[in-house]
């Protein structure tokens, strides 16, 4: 039996992406490998990410992560960003396995941002 | 999807809604002629004369005898009985046979499994457009080619192959000719009188009659071997008790697609030139497969810099096709698009919109606003290659 690929987290993200943009001039991640694009870009006050933004160019699942991300650490300290776990992505979107490299790009883009951060703030 | 949510179904090459008259047939042949037909007491052979009956529709539509037709429990099954079948039937004369990279998957995969068993076998390539031009056909023939397996109407791009022309070539060589005739049957004028075709698989659910049940043509002196085993029926090619009323109602909406296949296509064609007018003007928008000359229930486009799966969530209500339905779990590139030489990604941003009856010039408004609406979106969405 085909059951539905998507959860309702997936679809809801998809279908609303309300992070998806770009802050201009602040700090940038970007990452492109498993077939997907992935950027995110973020807005610094002190040590607190006030904007969180991505463009991402991959399948739902893909597009749902960022969005799921750019939720869960707007407002936070950037050095939350070291937090971020694939496992909980995975489990909250129940992302197929045969996509958790995809989620790994995530990964990679998000600590991408985590070092341009601290470049940023070390200047 | 919200359950609630109406889909505007353009996916019509993977099935279609049983016909009204199907149904009501169908409901009748249940309720009176539930008689097994192999039953030697009058009421069974009632129920014979039912089957007989289908038979007679069928062949009306294809203008056969209706001594040709074996029932079987779709296309799938007739592809597996007629190449199976005849590749064995023939094997002591050779073990050669050819057929096309872009066939479906119900006549792919039981060639592979022939080349399993020892039989050698030719994968045609298609010109771009998916045609194979009849030279390429003739010069694949050898000497110890027993068997070669075309189909019709493609069912991802809608290409149409020369049948008239493939199967002169095959008879002219004493080639078993089989044509898989399941997206054309119903769909589009076939004369079986009139072509060279010794077996053609043909289902009822693609056109507009019963999911279950198909049959295969075969013509009078072509010999198969049968592959199932288990009773006399159906000159023992084909052994089981036969589903009446399943075989009534394909015979009916055989009945009902004789008398409106003008019509239909007709129809159709304006209903895909509102389509792809509709959308053609996007950046980066291709057809796949012909533009013309081409079966005109069936639109298959890709688009660049757009990644397929979001593509078809971004779509929803819109019930399409990312390469064939019965691929659709596979998050695989179309083999048949691969094979038309587009890339991967070009493949996986396929969709495939495939028309109907049922089909209105507001589902088509729709559609083409919901595409555009997708586009935009994904286009939005993705990110400048680099940072």
């Amino acid at each position: 039996m085909i059951v539905d690929p998507y959860n309702s987290r997936v679809r809801e993200y998809f279908t609303n992406p309300m992070h998806c943009g770009d802050v201009a001039g602040g700090a940038i991640g970007y990452f492109e490998d498993q077939g997907i694009r992935l950027r995110l870009s973020a807005a610094i006050d002190g040590d607190t990410i006030t904007r969180l933004r991505f463009h991402a160019w991959g399948c739902p699942h893909t597009i749902a992560a960022a969005e799921a991300t750019c939720r869960r650490f707007e407002g936070g300290a950037a050095a939350e960003l070291e937090d971020f776990e694939t496992g909980q992505i995975m489990k909250d979107l129940a992302v197929p396995i045969e996509k958790t490299g995809r989620i790994l790009v995530l990964e990679d883009t998000v600590r991408s941002l985590g070092q341009a951060i601290r470049d940023l703030t070390d200047t | 999807m919200s359950a609630d949510l109406e889909p505007i179904y353009l996916d019509y090459a993977a099935t279609t809604p049983v016909d009204g008259r199907v149904a009501e047939r169908m409901r009748e042949v249940q309720d009176r002629f539930y008689f097994n037909p192999s039953s030697n007491h009058f009421a069974g052979r009632r129920s014979a004369a039912v089957v007989d009956a289908a038979a007679g529709q069928l062949a009306r539509l294809l203008n056969a005898d209706p001594a040709e037709f074996l029932w079987t429990s779709g296309a799938t099954e007739s592809n597996n009985l007629a190449i199976i079948g005849a590749a064995k039937q023939r094997q002591h004369s050779g073990r050669h046979l050819v057929t096309l990279r872009t066939e479906h998957k119900a006549v792919v995969d039981v060639f592979r499994a022939l080349e399993k068993q020892g039989f050698e076998v030719s994968w045609l390539e298609p010109d771009p457009d998916g045609r194979l031009p009849p030279e390429r056909f003739q010069a694949a023939l050898r000497e110890d080619t027993q068997l070669a397996s075309i189909m019709q109407t493609n069912n991802e791009t809608g290409v149409v192959q020369d049948i008239q022309s493939l199967g002169a070539i095959s008879r002219s060589r004493g080639v078993v000719f089989h044509v898989d005739g399941a997206q054309s049957v119903g769909k589009m004028p076939v004369d079986m009188a009139a072509l060279p075709v010794d077996l053609m698989s043909i289902t009822a659910h693609k056109l507009y009659g019963p999911k279950g049940v198909g049959a295969l043509y075969v013509a009078n002196g072509t010999a198969i071997e049968a592959q199932m085993f288990g009773g006399g029926q159906q000159r023992r090619l084909r052994p089981g008790t036969l589903p009446v009323d399943l075989i009534a109602g394909f015979g009916e909406a055989a009945a009902v697609a004789a008398t409106r296949l003008e019509d239909d296509l007709t129809r159709l064609a304006a209903l895909k030139a509102q389509l792809l007018e509709g959308i053609r003007d996007l950046d980066g928008l291709y057809v796949n497969g012909p533009e013309h000359d081409a079966y005109p229930g069936i639109l298959n486009v890709g688009i660049e810099d757009v990644e397929g799966e979001s593509l078809l969530l971004a779509l929803e209500p819109l019930c399409v096709a990312t390469g064939s339905a019965c691929n659709s779990q596979s998050q695989e590139p179309s083999y048949v698009l691969r094979a038309l030489g587009r890339s991967d990604i070009q493949a996986q941003s396929a969709i495939r919109f495939s028309l109907g009856r049922q089909t209105t010039r507001e589902e088509i408004e729709r559609a083409v606003s919901l595409y555009r609406g997708a586009v935009a979106k994904l286009r939005d969405l993705a990110p400048a290659r680099t940072a």
